[in-house]
This record gives structure tokens, C-alpha cells and sequence, in this order.
């Protein structure tokens, strides 16, 4: 195994950055995501540091070593694809044999090698079947399977889960991340589903329209998002971004809506936002955080209940505030109606707030 | 036994609902079989009876003319005059040796083609159009054109191997009983390589570039990527080629029609233009039904196999 390191990484295709100047660092045996919307660079992340398509600027380290010229094959490492990628016309075996061939082994060493891996995967009864008699599950053991007799020095995986069914997803997902606690993997893991980033990854690398936002453990990136993307990308339902203004009134700091109510800040809140450069505010506050009242309660404002979705576990309540949705969680035996006037209370030491321009979380100095 | 009764006797039960259930849905379809019929009577007028008619007159003995009121029915013999036929086993020789060469060479050459054009390289555009002329000039026109490259006095070929002293006299491709069949059937391949080109040119489109990359990553270089990935997702694609090949190459007949009639002394005769000439040349109507009807079981029998690979390759669709 070895470490990854990306350094002022650029790509662009003509006058488009589809990867803007990343820069970060997996450790030797860590699991990372990549993760982010369609488009915002991840997938191409991953091929560039497979070397499946060239760099146009930066570095990348594997090891020690620069790999920024070399060969995909001659990288030391292993991917797992979307598709599985499997090659259909061959059988499991040889499918798993295949880059060991590839590679010139003898033949009672590729053996050896690939009946470890099968059983290691659970599939040795699986070895004659072609890939089209697999269900998807099998298939992308099989295509982890290739990935695994290689002894690579970092695995890449591009959204191997995203072909499955929800339920075997959920499995895979456990399945994967006991194979990382195995084997010690350094593993860089692109997904679009922030919810596979959280519960697999050791650290996860937001990234939009090319850029990294954040790089941090999934705990720091929920509870500290850097700005308003990843605030509204990491967590499901998504955090509540409400536009506001900051003002004074009696003394005090206060956030003031367009719709006439206004949320006083305690003083560390005030401080933040009177460090911000500009007046227009941004309120984040995720649902678990927000607390509805039945009827006016001291500090709460008052809002009307759009649509009500039970989950069983929970029921999730959204309404507009300042023209934003606003999400917020409550127990189910709280009865709440569509069109209901309801009242929300935010937590003062769990609310988190943006500079309305740069849409940056702002800080306390 | 009960159990054995018991079932033959739902089967029993079963047939005459199934036979109504036919009969409903053919029913409720009954405007779509209206579409069709004009087109299946006019089938069956251009199609089912000169097919009828040919192999009822493949078992007579015709006068020459169109006062086929006169034949005589002489069963075989027709047939066993061709099979124990020199010229019948000289005009079969030289087909198969015209449509393995064409269907094979034009299909490697088309494929090799398509390989390189599947690259990204300036001009590819260019490149591409031009080589699809000669699969969209007429066959016709084709012949003539190179009966004129081949001629032994004014012909190009001929001309320049003169200017380059490799020769004293320029050759006589075409009227020389060696050198005819493979002079047609390089005509044939400059005409008909394009197609295969264009029908690879799709089957590599298809082939999926995750496969690609896998391999790749795998460490496979180029030709194991081919050799491993890209050849064996085009065989479907390339048995279907073949086989539209070769039964075009079977039916040949403008360009050794146009360009030496059979000649030099039947060594360019193919078994559609020997038939032609046969038919509409010597007027042996009966001989030339009976070729016809070798020909078309013959083709039959390539024909079940193309519909086979076709329908194979739908199976393996359903099954993934």
C-alpha cells in the first residue's frame, strides 16, 4: 500500500477546467471519497490519477514516485468501474487472472492467486460462470475481485455501487468498507452520493464545478461546512439556507427577513457576522436542529407547514421561510397538517452562518 | 394413472381454446393484416410464382424460343445433365473462389479500415468519405471504369508498369483465362470493402470504453486490448458482415457480366452470370431453371444461417 498525493492538479478540456488546481493528500491505508455533483470533476480526478487520461498541469504522487507521465499499468494500481467492466466473453476465473497474465505471471502463481481472491470474496463456486450468468452483486464482487489479485498499491473505485439496487447497495457498501478494515487498503472512492461518502470514507473531498471545497472527516465536514455547497450537499435532508440581512435593533445583533420577522444572534453569532464584509446573511441550520412549536413560542417565528412526510422513524416537516425551503424533523406522534401555522426555533449553538457573497461559513475571529 | 389421464385429458381441453384464442387474436389484429395484404399478393405474384414456375420448368425439356407450350417433361434430367457437366464444375469452382476471395479480403481490408478511422486524427472525416466512394458508384459505371484501367493497349496499369520497365508489354488482365477471375475479383473488393468498413466502423462504436480502460489499467497494450476486448465484442457484428457478403458475392453479376461476359472461355464465369447466359443467351429455359434452383437452395441454406446468427445474437440480448 502507499500514499497519494495530488499537487495543483489541473485539467481542462479547450477553454473548460474540468479539474481546478486540487490539491490533497491520502494517507498510506486510508479510505477517501471523492464526492460532488454530475460534472464537478471527481470521475475525472480518478482517471487522471489512474492515468487513463493526461494531466495538463500539477503533479501526482504514488508512493514516493511521480507517476504524471506513466502508464496506467505501470502505476501499481487497481480500478473498480462503474459497469463492473467485466470482460463478458470470460469466466470469472479469468476474468480475475486476466491482469495477471497481463503481467506475465506463471501460470500456478496466477492460479494460486485467484482461487485466494475468490475466497476471500466468498465466490470460489462462482469461478466457471461467465459474467452475463452473475447477478449485479456477484459482478462487482467479481470486478473487486480483479482489482484484489493485482496487490495494487491503491485501489481506485469509480461509483461501483451505483448499478445496484438500493438493498444490495447497502450491503456492498459494508461489504467494501470491511474489505478496506481488511486488507488496509488505500482506497479513493468517487461517488455522487454523500450519504456512501459519510459512512464509508475516512475523509471525504468535496468537490464542485472543478474545485475541492472541503477535504475533512465526514464528522468535521457535517458538523464544519466550508461554505454553502457543501453545507447544502453533505446531509440528507439537506441543510435549510435561509437568505437574510443583519441589522441592529435594542442594542443587539439581529438577522432580519424580507418577510418582517427577525431572529436575534447571541454573541458569538453577532461576532461572526459583523466580521463579514458584507450585510446579506445566509442562515443554515440542519433539520434535527430546528425545533417546531405547535403554537408562538418566545424567540420562535412563525411559519406555515407545506408538505409532511412520515418516514416512521421520523416525520420531516418543510415550510418557507424568506422564500427557502426549510426542513425540519419531528417525532411522529407530533401531528402536523399541510398549511398549518406553526413556529420554529433555531438553536443558537448549532445554527451556521454564511457570508450571503461568498457564500463562505463565517467564523468567529 | 389417474394423474396421467387426468393431464392428458386437460390437453385435450386445452387445444380448441387454444385454437379459438388463435383465431380471437388474429381477429383483433385484423387491420394490421389488412396493411399487409396488398404487399404479400404483390409477393406472391413478383415472388412465390416465378419461384413456382422455375422449378416446374427446371423438370422440362424446353424449345428454344418463348413457345414453352411445347416442353417435355424429362424429370432429372435437367439436373443430372449439369451436375456430371464440365463447365458446371469449372462455373462452381470459380464462384466459390470469387466469393471466398472477395468476401474475405473486402472483409479484412474493411475492418483494417475501420480500425483506422476509428482513431481520432485530422482529415479522418475526409478520409472516411472518400473511402465509401466506391461502395456508392454505380456498379455499372465501376465496370467500365475499370475494363479501361485493365485494357492491355490503353489501360493505366498496364502503362505504368511499362514506364517502370517491369514489364515489355503491358499484361492482359482480363483476357487471359489466369488472370481474369482474380482482376474481377479485385474489382469486386475495391467495391465492396467500404460496406464492411462502415458495418465495423458501427461494431466498434459499441464497444463499451470502460472495457477499455479496464483492460488497460489491467496492463493490456494495444493489440492484447484488441485481441482480448475489441475482436471478441465484434464478432457478432463480423458474422453478420460475412454472411451479407458472401450472398452479395454470390449474386454477383454486373461486374463479370460487364467487364468479360464469362470469357475468356468460361474462366470468368460465376454461377449467376453463367445461369444469365444460359437463359437469356442460349434460350435453354429448362437447364437454366434447374441452376436456378440449385442456387436458390443453396442460398436458402446460407440464408437460415444468417437468420440463425441474427436471431442468436437477440437471445444473447434477452438473456443479459
Amino acid at each position: 500500500m502507499a500514499h497519494v498525493v495530488l499537487k495543483d492538479l489541473i485539467k481542462t478540456y479547450g477553454s473548460f477546467k474540468a479539474v481546478n488546481n486540487v490539491s490533497l493528500t491520502v494517507n498510506d491505508g486510508e479510505f477517501v471519497a471523492l464526492v460532488g455533483p454530475s460534472g464537478c470533476g471527481k470521475t475525472t480526478t480518478l482517471n487522471l490519477i489512474a492515468g487513463l487520461i493526461p494531466i495538463t498541469s500539477g503533479d501526482i504522487f504514488i508512493g514516493d514516485r511521480v507517476v504524471n507521465g506513466l502508464d496506467p499499468k505501470d502505476r501499481d494500481i487497481a480500478m473498480v468501474f462503474q459497469n463492473y467492466a467485466l470482460y463478458p466473453q470470460k469466466s470469472v476465473y479469468m476474468n480475475l487472472a486476466f491482469p495477471l497474465q497481463m503481467r506475465k505471471l506463471p501460470r500456478d502463481e496466477i492460479d494460486k492467486k485467484v482461487r485466494e481472491a475468490a475466497k476471500v470474496l466468498d465466490m470460489t463456486q462462482l469461478l466457471e460462470r461467465k459474467p452475463r450468468e452473475l447477478s449485479g452483486g456477484q459482478q462487482q464482487r467479481v470486478a473487486l475481485g480483479r482489482a484484489l489479485v493485482r496487490d495494487p498499491a491503491v485501489f481506485l473505485m469509480d461509483e461501483p455501487l451505483s448499478n445496484l439496487d438500493a438493498k444490495l447497495r447497502v450491503q456492498m457498501r459494508s461489504e467494501i468498507k470491511r474489505f478496506h478494515q481488511d486488507l488496509k487498503a488505500t482506497i479513493v472512492y468517487v461517488t455522487h452520493d454523500q450519504l456512501e461518502a459519510v459512512t464509508m470514507a475516512d475523509r471525504m473531498a468535496v468537490m464542485n464545478g472543478g474545485f475541492l471545497q472541503q477535504y475533512d472527516s465526514p464528522a468535521q465536514v457535517f458538523a464544519h461546512p466550508a461554505n454553502m455547497f457543501v453545507a447544502s450537499f453533505v446531509g440528507s435532508p439537506a441543510m435549510s439556507l435561509i437568505p437574510l440581512e443583519v441589522s441592529t435593533a435594542n442594542g443587539g445583533t439581529v438577522l432580519t427577513s424580507a418577510e418582517g420577522w427577525s431572529l436575534p444572534l447571541s454573541q458569538l453569532n453577532a461576532r461572526k457576522v459583523l466580521g463579514a464584509t458584507t450585510r446579506k446573511i445566509v442562515l443554515g441550520a440542519r433539520h434535527s436542529t430546528i425545533k417546531l412549536h405547535k403554537s408562538a413560542a418566545p424567540g420562535a417565528i412563525p411559519a406555515k407547514a407545506y408538505t409532511v412526510e412520515p418516514t416512521g422513524d421520523v416525520t420531516f416537516v418543510q415550510a418557507f421561510l424568506s422564500g427557502a425551503i426549510v426542513n425540519i424533523s419531528v417525532s411522529p406522534n407530533i401531528a402536523v397538517t399541510p398549511d398549518e401555522h406553526i413556529w420554529l426555533e433555531f438553536d443558537q449553538e448549532r445554527i451556521h452562518l454564511f457570508d450571503g457573497e461568498t457564500e463562505m461559513a463565517l467564523q468567529a475571529d | 394413472m389417474t394423474i396421467v389421464t387426468g393431464k392428458t385429458g386437460a390437453r385435450q381441453e386445452l387445444r380448441p381454446a387454444r385454437w379459438s384464442l388463435l383465431l380471437q387474436k388474429i381477429w383483433e389484429h385484423r387491420a394490421d393484416y389488412a396493411y399487409v395484404l396488398p404487399a404479400i399478393v404483390v409477393m406472391l405474384i413478383v415472388i412465390a410464382y416465378p419461384i413456382y414456375y422455375t422449378v416446374e420448368l427446371s423438370f422440362f425439356n424446353t424449345p428454344p424460343g418463348l413457345q414453352l407450350r411445347d416442353k417435355i417433361f424429362i424429370g432429372f434430367d435437367n439436373y443430372t445433365a449439369i451436375l456430371t457437366s464440365q463447365v458446371f464444375w469449372k462455373v462452381t469452382w470459380n464462384t466459390l473462389v470469387w466469393t471466398l476471395a472477395s468476401t474475405f479480403i473486402s472483409f479484412a481490408l474493411g475492418f483494417a479500415a475501420a480500425l483506422a478511422l476509428h482513431r481520432d486524427f485530422v482529415g479522418r472525416g475526409v478520409l472516411r468519405a472518400i473511402l465509401i466512394i466506391p461502395w456508392v458508384i454505380s456498379a455499372v459505371a465501376a465496370s467500365y471504369i475499370w475494363k479501361w484501367i485493365y485494357h492491355s493497349d490503353f489501360g493505366i496499369i498496364g502503362a505504368v508498369l511499362v514506364g517502370l520497365g517491369l514489364t515489355d508489354r503491358p499484361p492482359n488482365f482480363i483476357d487471359s483465362v489466369s488472370t481474369v477471375l482474380p482482376s474481377l475479383i479485385v474489382v469486386n473488393i475495391w467495391r465492396e470493402f467500404p460496406f464492411a468498413m462502415i458495418m465495423m466502423m458501427a461494431g466498434l462504436q459499441t464497444v463499451p470504453d470502460q472495457l477499455l480502460r479496464a483492460a488497460k489499467v489491467d496492463g493490456a497494450n494495444a493489440w492484447q486490448r484488441f485481441w482480448h476486448v475489441t475482436f471478441p465484442h465484434l464478432r457478432d457484428v463480423s458474422t453478420v458482415t460475412i454472411l451479407l457478403l458472401a450472398v452479395a458475392n454470390f449474386n454477383s453479376f454486373i461486374i463479370p457480366w460487364i467487364m468479360t461476359g464469362g470469357g475468356p472461355s468460361n474462366a470468368s464465369h460465376i454461377w449467376i452470370t453463367h445461369i444469365y447466359e444460359l437463359a437469356f443467351g442460349r434460350q435453354r429455359w429448362g437447364v437454366a431453371s434447374a441452376y436456378s434452383v440449385l442456387l436458390f437452395l443453396f442460398m436458402m441454406t446460407l440464408g437460415y444461417f444468417y437468420v440463425r446468427a441474427l436471431s442468436g445474437n437477440e437471445r444473447k440480448e434477452a438473456n443479459s
